[in-house]
C-alpha cells in the first residue's frame, strides 16, 4: 500500500484513525505515542491515582481503537471524544469506590522535570498540592478546570466534552477556581508563594 | 497601580496550574506496550488489492510485465505463423535427418 511510513507532527488526529481504520500500523504507533499521554494526565488529573489513571488510559484508547472503524470525519475532535470517553470512565471509578476516597499516598511522584532541583521541589510541591485540592472539588468542577486551566481547552469545546452549556462551564470553572484559591491560600508558606506579588 | 486582590489569586492560581503543566505523568513503558498491542489486535486488516494487481505485483510491476506480455506475443507468433510460410525447397535441401533410426518407418510394415 501506498502508505508513508510516519506522520509529521501536524497530521490531524482523524487523519490518523482514518489510516489506522484502513489497515496502516504507523498510524497505529503515532495515534498511541500522541493520544495516550494526554489521556493518561487527564484520568491522572480527575482521579489523582496514578495506577487507576493508568488503566483508564488503556480502556479509553481500547474504546478508541474499537471506535475506529465507525469513526465519522467531521462529526467530532478524535481529542473531544477521548477526553469524554475518559471522564466518563473516571466517573465510574469514582462511583464505585464510593465511600472510599483515594489516598494521597497513591499519588505517584511526578517524573523530573527539566528546571534546577529547588524550583523543581517548588513545582512538585505545588503540583501535588493542586492535584489533592482537586480531589476534593466536585466532579464536574473539577473537570471543568482541569479541562480549562490544565489541558488549556476553549469553553464551547469543554463544552461539548461535558455535554453541558458555555454558560454552565463559565460557572463551573468560576466556582472551581474559587474553592481552589481558598484551598490553597492556606497554604501558602509551605507552597512557598507567601511573598510573591 | 496595585494588583487588585482578585487579580493577584488569579497570578498565585495560575502558578499552580503551571506546576501541573510541568510535571505530567509520564505513562509506563507497560502501559504504553499494552495500548499498541490492542491497537494491533483491533486494527482492520488493509483491504486486499484486487487479482490484477496482485498478479501485476508478483511478477514485479509493470516493466517486467511489458517483457512478459512481448514474449508470450512472439512465442504466439513463431508458433502460429512460421508454419504457414512454409519450407521452401532451397531451405528443404539443407535439412538434415540426424537420427533417420527413430524416424517410423510406416513403409516398412506394409
Amino acid at each position: 500500500m501506498a502508505m508513508p511510513f510516519d506522520y509529521p507532527d501536524t497530521t490531524p488526529d482523524e487523519a490518523l484513525l482514518a489510516a489506522f481504520a484502513a489497515g496502516d500500523r504507523a498510524a497505529a504507533r503515532v495515534l498511541t505515542m500522541r493520544l495516550t499521554p494526554r489521556v493518561l494526565a487527564h484520568a491522572y488529573r480527575l482521579l489523582g491515582n496514578r495506577a487507576e489513571a493508568e488503566e483508564v488510559a488503556q480502556e479509553a484508547m481500547l474504546r478508541l481503537w474499537r471506535q475506529a472503524p465507525e469513526w465519522r470525519a467531521g462529526e467530532a475532535k478524535v481529542t473531544t471524544w477521548l477526553y469524554r470517553v475518559t471522564a466518563n470512565l473516571c466517573t465510574d471509578r469514582r462511583r464505585r469506590a464510593r465511600g472510599g476516597t483515594v489516598p494521597l499516598d497513591a499519588v505517584p511522584e511526578p517524573p523530573d522535570p527539566q528546571p534546577g532541583v529547588a524550583e523543581r521541589m517548588q513545582m512538585r510541591t505545588r503540583a501535588d498540592a493542586l492535584q489533592g485540592a482537586l480531589g476534593d472539588l466536585p466532579e464536574r468542577q473539577r473537570q471543568a478546570v482541569v479541562l480549562r486551566h490544565i489541558e488549556g481547552l476553549a469553553n464551547p469545546e469543554i463544552a461539548e466534552i461535558m455535554g453541558a452549556s458555555i454558560e454552565a462551564v463559565e460557572s463551573l470553572t468560576t466556582r472551581g477556581r474559587r474553592a481552589l484559591t481558598e484551598a490553597l491560600g492556606t497554604r501558602k508558606e509551605e507552597l512557598g508563594y507567601a511573598d510573591e506579588r | 497601580m496595585p494588583m487588585s486582590d482578585d487579580r493577584r489569586e488569579d497570578v498565585r492560581l495560575e502558578a499552580f496550574f503551571e506546576a501541573a503543566r510541568a510535571t505530567p505523568p509520564e505513562p509506563s513503558p507497560a502501559l504504553m506496550a499494552a495500548v499498541l498491542r490492542a491497537a494491533e489486535g483491533l486494527q482492520p486488516a488493509a483491504p486486499r488489492a484486487p487479482l490484477t494487481a496482485r498478479l501485476r505485483e508478483a511478477f514485479g510491476g509493470w516493466p517486467a510485465l511489458a517483457g512478459l506480455a512481448t514474449a508470450a506475443a512472439a512465442g504466439v507468433w513463431i508458433g502460429t505463423a512460421l508454419p504457414e510460410a512454409g519450407i521452401g525447397a532451397a531451405e528443404a535441401a539443407y535439412l538434415v535427418d540426424v537420427a533417420p533410426e527413430l524416424a517410423f518407418d510406416l513403409a516398412g510394415d506394409f
